[in-house]
């Protein structure tokens, strides 16, 4: 195999002896979590308020239990139009005050549709915290759904469908989806045409009703704020009414072991999309080595298959894997956007990586610098509001137990060589995966016949 | 995160998450950025920033090459170069800087812009000195190879295929607005690069522009974060210090001429679904009290919902999901050096043409250059730039900070121009920005590109919802 050949070494023409070694690192500073303070209200909302950092800023946001999950088949992209119409306005406030109030804050009123969990929050200076509560409560619970703003808002969606499924990457992942969620919300990434237009404005107000309350919402301020700003959470939030439970129901993913070719004429390159369902959530025994498998494998930039295809083969530039937590279930997916000639060569060199680390375990130093990586970008992860507030929901929405991110590091550098070889044969079969390619049929049929491997 | 790592790796788009966003604003009274500044004899300038916030430390190594004057038969050279400053040194072979930055718990990253070409590191504190070191041995010491010349003419290749040549409206209008707005090559060339002129680059190039651009005397370096300062300058000291200066050629001259009639120019997107539309003005000189009534300009024009045109083309007319742009769109405000435009671009449907959408924003701006803006809507954009700026502070583990301190470093010898932005934008009465509006805001001084889709279904498209 070409790979054999490999131009590694040759960058400099010196030998390892004459190299001069880098200086020796200094001493690990300590880190700590940042502290938080979490409670729950009388009608069931949970509030986290944690502070952090040296300058001035405060993200507030609330994480409603609401989304692309609660969709049913004739629903895709109801909680979104719901969501986009909640930025239009409240009881009291039309939709430009609400966007001169945020402005006048330092921010912008953020509504982000999601699959398990949906966010409405804003960034803003810290001294105006509790202003910033009040914005986000009255957004949560008094949307006007204004008759006058519905047919702009659905014609906005229609536009975004269109302009997103002119790319290959929504192409791949749409089908991608569909292959592993069969019946279930995840696989119905965009909605039909027709479908959007049908939906009316008392189904997304019954939507609405049925979907966000205090219950299912989770809010989280994190940043430099008053302690005060509590009483701003009660005052803004306490009158909440308790709304629906949580309401969940996981699907029972596929693993295809099939070659979906969507045909995407005279393209470049081939949107590669190449993964399964795992079994393992957040919290079970094999998480951490699954992710520590991941970032090995394909998951940082000195993985090993984006050094084979891009750093010796020069086949992409982006090429990614990773795993994708959902509620109760994930999936592993390699994705690279690869030079049409080349499309069966880059599948071939993907999976020569998986079966090699399934049938030897790496070496110590090499899983060092994986554990070393993990280490450092979990101390980059958890030192901005943002960041911050995106693992505690996570440990949130998955049910974790509070040492889940007080264990971590230490978890992550307990995996052993071994595991990692038992992970990638355990949930990583190459038979079993779905592989979807977009490229241009015409060119890359042929090579794609021996996949996927039996 | 490891979402943005991938896209952080060597990509200039990549700005799009960290970088462009970070609108560089004004520091309010109560947050001042500690800054030292020196130069080596050599001529490296550094700037140091002590934030004890985390146990991080951005190391950020800026050369004063951008793209805009890469050699005129080598489009794209300045940015397959930064590729090729990954791919090994003397004392680290291709990879190992690499493994040395991930392998200890950090990241990196490089791009190519228009007056500059970056690389930098977030690392736990404790990897400080070997960073150092590394960014020393490859500044001193690049070891340039056939093979790998030829791996990243092949990344590089992709690169361009995936955010160009294989998307809908790639490199719209971020690529190709320079092109059809400005006169002066330097200003209007295709800085991706043609494919045939990154193919046929060779090893001889990139030796000569080695020695030519990275050089000590053409750098800044930026530290911010977790670190003891008089331990930093002595690293500095001993990994830098030795490396020779070069003989910069001088500056060509970038200037643009006056624009005096508006341009307008149109192309096939053959893969977009929808018509797009961009609209640029030449910007005032960087830095003039005109360049700061800009930056309020573009905040009240197009940033925020609360914006004008937002509200007239989104919220009131249902032309567009949204109004995009800046000034800059490869980086902020401030991180560039030369000739600038200030861009809106929005996407629509076919039922509505390109001259409607004009004949809506049309008054919006010209309002602004008939009569002042109200106080109202001037505090708001102050607000919101005071609160991007802390943000482009924090942004990215501290990044944020290290590129303006090494823009201001390296363009104007003075990285603690930082703590002047806020006072600058205060000075702006709402006469200078109509009289800025007036002069940069004139249709004469505008370039109007249209982007029709070729990829639209043929049948004739619905009339959707629009009021």
């Amino acid at each position: 195999m070409r790979f054999l050949a490999v131009v590694g070494m040759l960058a400099a023409s010196l030998s390892a002896q004459e190299r001069e070694t880098p200086p020796p690192l200094g001493t690990p500073k300590p880190f700590a979590l940042p502290a938080g303070e979490t409670f729950t209200l009388k009608n069931g909302m949970k509030v986290t308020m944690a502070e952090y950092g040296a300058i001035p800023l405060v993200s507030i946001q609330a994480s409603v239990a609401f989304g692309k999950a609660n969709e049913s088949a004739d629903q895709v992209w109801l909680s979104t139009m719901t969501l986009q119409l909640m930025r239009e306005g409240t009881q009291s406030k039309n939709a430009a005050q609400v966007a001169n109030e945020a402005a006048r804050l330092g921010g912008q009123l953020q509504v982000v549709p999601g699959a398990d969990q949906s966010t409405v929050g804003i960034d803003i200076l810290g001294d105006f915290a509790a202003d910033g509560v009040k914005l986000v409560a009255d957004v949560l619970q008094h949307p006007r759904f204004p008759e006058s703003e519905l047919e702009r808002v659905r014609n906005d969606l229609l536009r975004q469908v269109a302009v997103q499924l002119a790319t290959p990457r929504a192409q791949a992942t749409q089908a991608f989806a569909a292959r592993l969620f069969p019946e279930h919300p995840y696989g119905r990434m965009f909605p039909a045409e027709s479908q959007l237009k049908g939906y009316s404005l008392a189904g997304i107000r019954k939507f609405y009703g049925e979907n966000v309350g205090a219950q299912r919402t989770h809010l989280y301020v994190v940043g430099r704020f008053d302690p005060g700003v509590r009483k701003a959470i009660e005052a803004a939030f306490e009158g909440w009414p308790a709304g629906p439970p949580v309401k969940r129901s996981p699907p029972t993913p596929v693993a295809t072991g099939q070659l979906v070719l969507l045909d995407r004429p005279d393209a470049v390159q081939s949107t590669l999309y190449i993964g399964l369902p795992i079994g393992v959530k957040p919290g079970d025994p094999d998480y951490l080595p699954m992710q520590v498998t991941n970032t090995l494998l394909g998951g940082s930039f000195t993985s090993r298959i984006t050094n084979n295809i891009r750093e010796q083969k020069g086949y992409t530039y982006s090429p990614f894997s990773a795993v994708t937590n959902r509620y109760r279930t994930a999936y592993w997916v390699e994705s690279a956007d690869v030079t049409t000639k080349v499309t069966g060569d880059s599948i071939h060199e993907i999976l020569y990586e998986i079966d090699r680390l399934r049938k030897e375990p790496p070496d110590a130093r090499e899983l060092k610098g994986v554990q070393n990586f993990m280490g450092g970008i979990f101390v980059f992860r958890n030192t901005s509001n943002q960041g911050i507030i995106s693992q505690l929901s996570f440990v949130d929405l998955h049910g974790l137990k509070d040492d889940f991110l007080r264990t971590y590091v230490q978890k992550v550098n307990a995996v052993t060589r071994q595991d990692v070889q038992r992970i990638t044969e355990t949930y990583l079969n190459p038979a079993r995966m779905t592989y979807v390619v977009v490229g241009d049929k015409s060119k890359i049929e042929e090579s794609l016949k021996p996949y996927p491997p039996k | 995160m490891s979402h943005l790592m991938r896209l952080a790796v060597r990509l200039w788009a990549a700005c799009a998450l960290f970088v462009c966003s970070a609108a560089a604003q004004p520091a309010p009274a109560g947050f001042t950025v500690p800054i030292a500044y020196y130069k080596l004899p050599n001529g490296l300038k550094v700037a140091l920033s002590r934030d004890t916030t985390a146990p991080l430390v951005v190391v950020a190594v800026y050369y004063k090459i951008g793209f805009r004057i890469e050699p005129r038969d080598r489009t794209g050279f300045a940015h397959l170069f930064e590729h090729l400053m990954f791919q090994g040194s003397k004392n680290l072979p291709k990879g190992e800087f690499d493994k040395l930055i991930e392998g200890n718990g950090g990241i990196n990253n490089g791009s190519t812009r228009f007056d500059f070409t970056n690389y930098f590191e977030v690392v736990p504190s404790h990897v400080l000195e070997p960073m150092l070191w590394g960014e020393a041995d490859r500044m001193k010491n690049l070891a340039l190879t056939a093979e790998n010349l030829k791996n990243q003419q092949g990344v590089v290749g992709n690169e361009v295929k995936v955010n160009v040549l294989n998307q809908p409206y790639g490199g719209f209008p971020w690529l190709d607005m320079p092109q059809y707005a400005n006169k002066n090559w330097f200003n209007s060339h295709n800085f991706y690069g043609d494919l045939k002129d990154i193919e046929a680059a060779t090893l001889a190039d990139a030796q000569s522009f080695a020695r030519t651009y990275y050089a000590p005397n053409n750098a800044a370096l930026a530290l911010v974060g977790d670190f003891d300062e008089a331990q930093a300058k002595r690293w500095i000291e001993k990994y830098f210090a030795s490396i020779p200066s070069s003989k910069l050629p001088p500056q060509p001259d970038l200037t643009e001429p006056r624009q005096e009639a508006e341009q307008r120019f149109s192309r096939t997107d053959k893969l977009a679904r929808k018509p797009a539309l961009g609209v640029a003005y030449q910007m005032p000189p960087r830095l003039t009290p005109e360049h700061y009534a800009m930056v309020l300009l573009d905040q009240i024009l197009i940033q925020g919902d609360d914006s004008l045109l937002t509200r007239e083309l989104v919220k009131k007319r249902g032309y567009t999901n949204a109004v995009e742009g800046g000034i800059n769109l490869l980086g902020n405000q401030f991180d560039y050096n030369g000739p600038m435009l200030f861009i809106f671009n929005l996407v629509h449907d076919a039922n509505v043409l390109p001259d409607q959408i004009l004949a809506a924003a049309d008054p919006i701006i010209s309002g602004l250059a008939e009569k002042p803006v109200t106080k109202e809507s001037l505090d708001r954009a102050l607000v919101k730039l005071r609160s991007q700026f802390y943000q482009s502070l924090t942004q990215f583990g501290g990044f944020g900070r290290a590129d303006l301190m090494a823009s201001f470093a390296l363009f104007d010898g003075n990285p603690a121009l930082i703590n002047s932005l806020e006072d600058n934008l205060r000075k702006v009465t709402p006469e200078l920005i109509q009289k800025t509006a007036k002069e940069y805001l004139r249709r004469s001084n505008r370039t109007v590109l249209v982007v029709e889709a070729g990829g639209a279904p043929k049948a004739p498209a619905s009339a959707g919802g629009v009021k």
